[in-house]
């Protein structure tokens, strides 16, 4: 017990200092991009490719960490929340191309949009339970993409249709710098606000209808509004990523928009670091993301795979996932970071107690 | 009149597929409590062998199904017992995860191996039918709708007149008990998955016959699968038969509104599942348990 | 729904109550159907403000389904429920609990992931309207709840690592600290050995000296005759016999048609032996 909790605080600082060099090289590296830098001959740390991986791996950052919320923390397994990273680009991006509005006052539609639509839905949805509101979001996220790009208005395509929508190129300076930071600042917005729910009343409430609805509702939780209220937060924060998104990537459309592979990515991303977690999300995202772009060879560092072409390297590094996938919820299913540093060491013991729980 | 009897027939024949789909989603669903991401990946490989057996051997593609039900009972069997079994009693969301990773791993070993080129199969009578007036009735669609119907009757049989057929019943009824009675559970399990997977091959034969297919083409049915059984009500393949005709019918009556055509045909779907989950979660026929 | 000035005239007008004349809570022909078959059938019942009162009646007579009605977790097939003179029929249970009416489960339900503490926190943080805390002194009511059960050394603890019995307390000790007015009580005694009964009862009747109603559903009859003020038969779904525990149990009629010849011959001698006492 006591040799359990110390190595329990071992890790937990050994996490934090591990996190806190990563989070410090991240925030600090696109500095050396500025002219002034350039100009002073600091070696540059961020370029291009750079600051496309670091802005997605935020994004992903703020998605995990928003499906967790609902997911997570309130338990109601969303395999939609995709639509509401659409649907904050799609706001955004209509703000900007057809009202012509300045990005960054369009932003704050995004995610009130999205939290509207998310409440909206959520009232019928949300009665539902397990598998069946699993699946009834799962058709949220699909029907809405394929509302959005086929709907017509007067003849016209409401919002751009199948040849999305084009959002006029802003004359942002420094702008993989300026879209970067903006990212963190929602990550950051979502992984605070995730710290605020899990200390407040709210949040006490939300794990209440996680672990038993009924008895919450008898203990007074008003659980209809904490699961509307929990599900309109998560979409608030998605929608933020997908309004950024839409004015950084500048495109938009049913397939960058609504991409329903987010679905499932967000949910392992969550899984991976530990759901109902803080930080767990978002450290699931920076090791699924950076994976995946490893995968698929954007990275630096690359590797070849022995037997297979260039064209099939995509297609094998789909198996990899999906193999990886189906690894870590058989032997991993609380999480990598409590696999690593939780209530109990790295071992072959772990991997044969988590099979042992929930095999036959 | 003519129009509304065409729409009638040709929703009740889309319905044959759908049957074929939900049935085997159904079974998964109703015993082992698992929401079958993967299904729609199962149906694509049976196309796949249809498509195959048509090509190379020339096959009828009717007489590929068995072909099918057994090859792909083999597989469900071996995914259930090696893979399946290991999770089955954890959290649905672990479920869901799992079975969408194996239809990533399925979909991506069909486009290795395959491409991700259209295919399809045209047997020598496919765009022929009976013809009654104005109204024409395909001979693919009807023997489809014929084979589909014959599917749901051998997995009812099987289910209600066999010895391991009424052991998946006891499970599904409580599984603890079952157990005790002598039931072998992983055994069990792996063929009520070995069937649902089957009746997938089977769909999937059907499907190559009225659609083109690639490796991701199976995705769509999945969620349709999903709202067959919840039309119809979990538990009993009767039911997903009725299901899965009433998803055509609606089908072929919202594709036939001006205008919409058959680009809403998930919003349709969706919407669908949506109004019968929250007035009537029983079903159509379903009694509430 | 409207209130009416002059209280309706139950059909037992004439029963006694403990304490007031006028009723905490009126159950007015509260009717309850599973697919054609009613759980509860009719029930009349008035529960007088301080009073404790039991309810016994054989597995499957509607004991826990008029819980259920009660705390608004089943809506109601026919009739009314009032809670001081104003209809409660229909409310979502989370209202029910903030108007001061907390319960627990015969099957416990405890929120597995939190601990002992946690889970009354959870109590004290949602129930009484009038009451209600922040998470901060939630936690100082949760301990103070804990104690009164007789769980505070097992606070810290998971849910994963009580026994069968510390979770019924917990059960009790959740609904306890929502502070309520009135206290449903479902078999919480049910499985305890005789020591841990004679803890439950003191339990019960601390928080009723606090000036709780209880109204508690039990098979020992023991706690019905040691505690109860009055108490009702339930079969069927219907009210079979109602009055002072001791009369109630003697009645023939309860005897013979509910609880067996034999069980019944058992009753007797551990009524004797209570009485013995
Ligand atoms: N949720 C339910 N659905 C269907 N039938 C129920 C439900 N709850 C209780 N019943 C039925 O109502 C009757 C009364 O049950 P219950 O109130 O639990 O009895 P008791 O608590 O007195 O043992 C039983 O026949 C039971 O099967
Ligand atoms: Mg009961």
């Amino acid at each position: 017990m006591i040799a359990t909790l110390d190595s329990n605080r071992r890790w937990r600082r050994a996490f934090l200092i591990v996190g806190g060099i990563i989070a410090a090289y991240a925030l600090l590296a696109p500095l050396t991009s500025l002219d002034a830098a350039v100009s002073a001959n600091v070696p540059l740390l961020a370029d291009r490719l750079w600051f496309r991986i670091a802005t997605y791996i935020a994004m992903f950052i703020v998605m995990a960490t928003g499906w967790n919320i609902i997911g997570g923390i309130t338990g109601y397994a969303a395999f939609g929340n995709v639509a509401f990273f659409g649907i904050g680009a799609y706001t955004t991006g209509m703000l900007i191309a057809k009202a012509k509005w300045p990005f960054l006052a369009a932003l704050p539609f995004a995610p009130v949009v999205a939290a509207l639509f998310a409440a909206l839905v959520g009232l019928p949805l949300l009665r539902l339970r397990g598998h069946y509101f699993a699946v009834a979001s799962l058709g949220v996220g699909v029907a809405v993409g394929e509302l959005v790009q086929n709907i017509d208005y007067g003849g016209q395509p409401l919002f751009g249709g199948a040849s999305g929508l084009f959002l006029p190129i802003d004359s942002i300076a420094n702008r993989g710098l300026f879209f970067f930071y903006l990212m963190v600042a929602a990550a950051a917005i979502s992984i605070a606000v995730t710290w605020w729910v899990l200390r407040s009343r709210f949040g006490y409430g939300l794990i209440a209808i996680r672990e038993n609805e009924e008895a919450a509702a008898v203990l007074g939780v008003n659980t209809t509004a904490y699961k509307v209220a929990a599900f309109a937060l998560a979409a608030a924060l998605t929608g933020l990523a997908g309004g950024i998104f839409s004015q950084w990537n500048v495109f938009i459309n049913q397939d960058n928009a609504f991409p329903i592979e987010y679905n499932v990515q967000m949910i392992l991303m969550a899984l991976l670091g530990g759901t109902g977690t803080v930080f767990g999300p978002a450290a699931g995202a920076i090791l699924l993301q950076l994976l995946i772009q490893f995968l698929g060879g954007t990275l630096p560092i690359s590797f070849d795979l022995p037997f297979v072409s260039e064209t099939a390297r995509p297609i094998v590094a789909q198996i990899i996932l999906g193999l990886l996938l189906v690894g870590v919820v058989i032997f991993v299913p609380r999480g990598v970071i409590d696999f690593f540093g939780g209530r109990s060491r790295l071992s072959l013991s772990y991997l044969r107690r988590s099979l042992r729980e929930t095999s036959l | 009149m003519a129009n509304f009897v065409q729409l009638v027939i040709l929703g009740l024949l889309a319905g044959g597929v759908y049957v074929a789909v939900g049935v085997g989603f159904g079974l998964v669903w109703g015993v082992l409590n698992i929401v079958n991401l993967a299904h729609g990946g199962l149906v694509i490989v049976g196309g796949y062998i249809t498509w195959q057996l048509f090509t190379a051997l020339h096959l009828d593609p009717f007489l590929t199904l068995p072909v099918n039900a057994v090859a792909l009972f083999v597989l469900g069997y071996a995914l259930q017992r090696g893979v399946i079994n290991r999770i089955i009693r954890a959290p649905l969301l672990f479920t869901f995860l799992l079975t969408f990773g194996l239809n990533l791993v399925i979909i991506n070993i069909l486009l290795l191996i395959f491409g991700s080129d259209f295919r399809s199969v045209t047997p020598t009578y496919s765009g022929q039918g009976l013809e009654f007036g104005s109204v024409v009735i395909p001979y693919v669609s009807l023997t489809s709708l014929g084979a589909a119907l014959l599917l749901a009757a051998a997995l009812a049989f099987i289910l209600n007149r066999t010895r391991i057929g009424l052991a998946i019943n006891a499970i599904a009824a409580d599984r603890d008990a079952a157990q005790l009675v002598g039931i072998d559970l992983r055994h069990a399990y792996a063929v009520t998955f070995g069937l649902g997977a089957a009746c997938a091959g089977v769909a999937g034969g059907l499907i190559a016959m009225i659609q083109a297919i690639t490796p991701t083409a199976g995705e769509p049915y999945t969620l349709q699968a999903f709202v067959v059984v919840i039309l119809g009500g979990l538990g009993r393949v009767s039911a997903t038969v009725v299901g899965g005709l009433a998803f055509g019918l609606v089908e072929a009556f919202g594709q036939s509104i001006p205008g919409s055509g058959s680009v809403f045909a998930n919003a349709i779907a969706f919407g669908l599942m949506v109004l019968v989950l929250v007035t009537r979660p029983q079903g159509l026929m379903g009694r509430l348990r | 729904m409207n209130e009416s000035s002059s209280p309706h005239r139950p059909l037992q007008a004439d029963l006694p109550l403990a304490g007031e004349v006028k009723p905490q809570l009126e159950l007015l022909g509260v009717t309850k159907r599973f697919g054609g078959v009613a759980a509860v059938d009719g029930v009349n019942l008035r529960v007088g403000k301080g009073e404790i009162l039991g309810i016994i009646g054989p597995n499957g007579a509607g004991k826990t389904t008029l819980l259920n009605c009660i705390s608004g977790v089943f809506r109601l097939d026919g009739g009314d429920i009032r809670w001081e003179g104003a209809s409660i029929a229909g409310m979502a249970p989370h209202r029910v609990a903030r108007l001061g009416i907390g319960r627990t489960f015969q099957i416990v339900r405890p929120f597995g992931s939190m601990t002992a503490r946690e889970n009354a926190a959870i109590g004290a943080l949602f129930g009484s309207s009038d009451a209600r805390k922040g998470p901060k002194e939630a936690f100082e009511i949760a301990d103070q709840v804990l104690e009164l059960v007789g769980l505070k050394a097992k606070a810290g603890r998971p849910v994963a690592a009580l026994t069968i019995p510390d979770r019924k307390r917990l059960e009790v000790a959740r609904a306890v600290a929502t502070r309520p007015h009135l206290l449903l009580l479902d078999e919480v005694m049910a499985g305890l050995n005789n020591v841990e009964i004679d803890e439950a009862l003191d339990m019960v009747r601390t928080v009723h000296a606090t000036g709780v109603t209880v109204l508690l559903i039990e098979h020992v009859m023991r706690v019905i005759v040691g505690i109860c003020d009055r108490a009702i038969v339930l079969e069927s779904g219907r009210v079979l016999a109602e009055g002072e525990p001791e009369v109630v149990l003697r009645d023939e009629r309860v005897i013979q048609a509910y609880l067996g010849e034999r069980y019944a011959k058992r009753l007797r001698a551990s009524g004797d032996e209570d009485g013995t006492n």
